[in-house]
């Protein structure tokens, strides 16, 4: 079975932020990061920015406006990754 | 409700009198709070200009134009509460500091509960100033850049997460040369209903920083220029604004693990408020 970029972006969130009693298999895709959802918060997003870039080579700058939309959920952050990749292959290609 | 301690001057007054003097301030405390703040409106701009005055005139070094404002703002602020203490309005004792509390003798993190409107003019009124981190929406109007920018405060993240990166950044900063920060961690006016969760921005800068982070507890009784009672319903009896400094943590002694000075700090709170709603209701 293939690993998907969300399976991948769950345990990421999970190793990188210690959240040792959660099992990255229970984070919904859809669910949000912040506040209600996993209860993260803006220190953990920034910790995750920098792993991101780390893992999947996708820098998020600090004053994009879309940031917030960004990092709503797993599924969210995929999107963008799948995007910003996307952008640089193209302008690669 | 029933209070045993004098709210119509400094002095215990005969009880007749203070009955008398209780029936004025009630029948009176809305045309007073109406005046107070068209005196205030008046004044409001002319206060803005003398600010941009020495903002232009003044020294253009950071450090020193910011150790400037900071300090006539916190004189400001104490004249402010000084008259809103005389006009029976709101009564806030700045020389009763932050309670029994003592200060550290450097920089440091100050995080408070945000009860009312008034609670950082009050903080800045004892601290003496203090670079405070503001909503950006606030920060970035016109009217205030002078004041916003001389007094060197730091604009919040607002509702982009990664901005704290930036907040912390200038934070570190202002502590590394001497100001003292001032966040309150719930990010916005404490509910009726009981503290909203600390974000963990103050702690993150105490522990990158090294600095103590000082709880400052914040109660304003009656209730008064809250999420729930606008400025212009004023309760009587005059309320009372009080500071409690809860206590002082170095960021060591929880291995400068912002999340656990967090958790630790907010607990606090939270007891706090509790013995605080089981004091009011027993009295």
């Amino acid at each position: 079975m293939t690993d998907t970029l969300e399976d991948r972006l769950k345990r990421l969130i999970v190793e990188t932020l210690v959240l040792e009693d959660v099992d990255p298999a229970s984070i919904e895709t859809e669910a949000p990061l912040f506040g209600e959802g996993l209860g993260l918060d803006s220190i953990d997003a920034l910790e995750l920015a920098l792993a991101i870039h780390a893992e999947f080579g996708v820098r998020t700058r600090e004053d994009d406006s879309r940031n917030r939309e960004h990092y709503h959920s797993v599924g969210s952050l995929a999107a963008f990754i799948r995007d910003e990749q996307a952008k640089a292959s193209a302008s690669g290609a | 409700m029933t209070d045993s301690t004098p709210r119509t001057g400094e002095h215990p007054v005969p009880g007749r009198t203070r009955g008398a003097l209780d029936a004025v301030l009630r029948r009176t405390r809305r045309p007073r709070v109406a005046l107070t703040f068209a005196v205030y409106s008046a004044l409001a701009p002319l206060a803005f200009a003398s600010f941009w005055v020495l903002y232009v005139l003044g020294p253009h070094e950071r450090v020193r134009r910011a150790r400037r404002m900071q300090r006539i703002c916190a004189g400001a602020f104490r004249f402010m509460h000084g008259a809103l203490s005389r006009l029976a309005i709101l009564r806030f004792d700045r020389r009763a500091g932050f309670g029994p509390g003592v200060l550290p003798a450097g920089p440091c993190v100050v995080v408070a509960n945000h009860p009312s409107r008034m609670d950082i003019s009050s903080i800045t009124a004892v601290l003496g100033g203090g670079c405070t981190v503001v909503k950006p929406a606030f920060f970035r109007k016109r009217s205030l850049r002078a004041l916003m920018d001389g007094c060197w405060h730091i604009e919040g993240p607002g509702d982009n997460p990664l901005a704290t990166g930036r907040v912390v950044d200038e934070a570190v900063e202002r502590l590394r040369h001497g100001f003292s920060v001032i966040i309150f961690p719930e990010g916005t006016r404490t509910p009726a209903s009981g503290l909203l969760p600390f974000g963990r921005t103050a702690f993150e800068i105490a522990c990158r920083a090294k600095v103590p982070v000082v709880s400052v507890a914040v109660r304003c009784d009656p209730p008064w220029m809250t999420k729930e009672t606008p400025m212009f319903a004023p309760p009587h009896p005059v309320p009372r604004l009080r500071l409690v400094q809860l206590a002082t943590d170095a960021p060591a002694s929880v291995d400068f693990e912002s999340r656990a000075l967090r958790q630790r700090v907010e607990a606090r709170f939270q007891l706090w408020l509790r013995e605080a709603r089981t004091s009011r209701e027993g009295t």
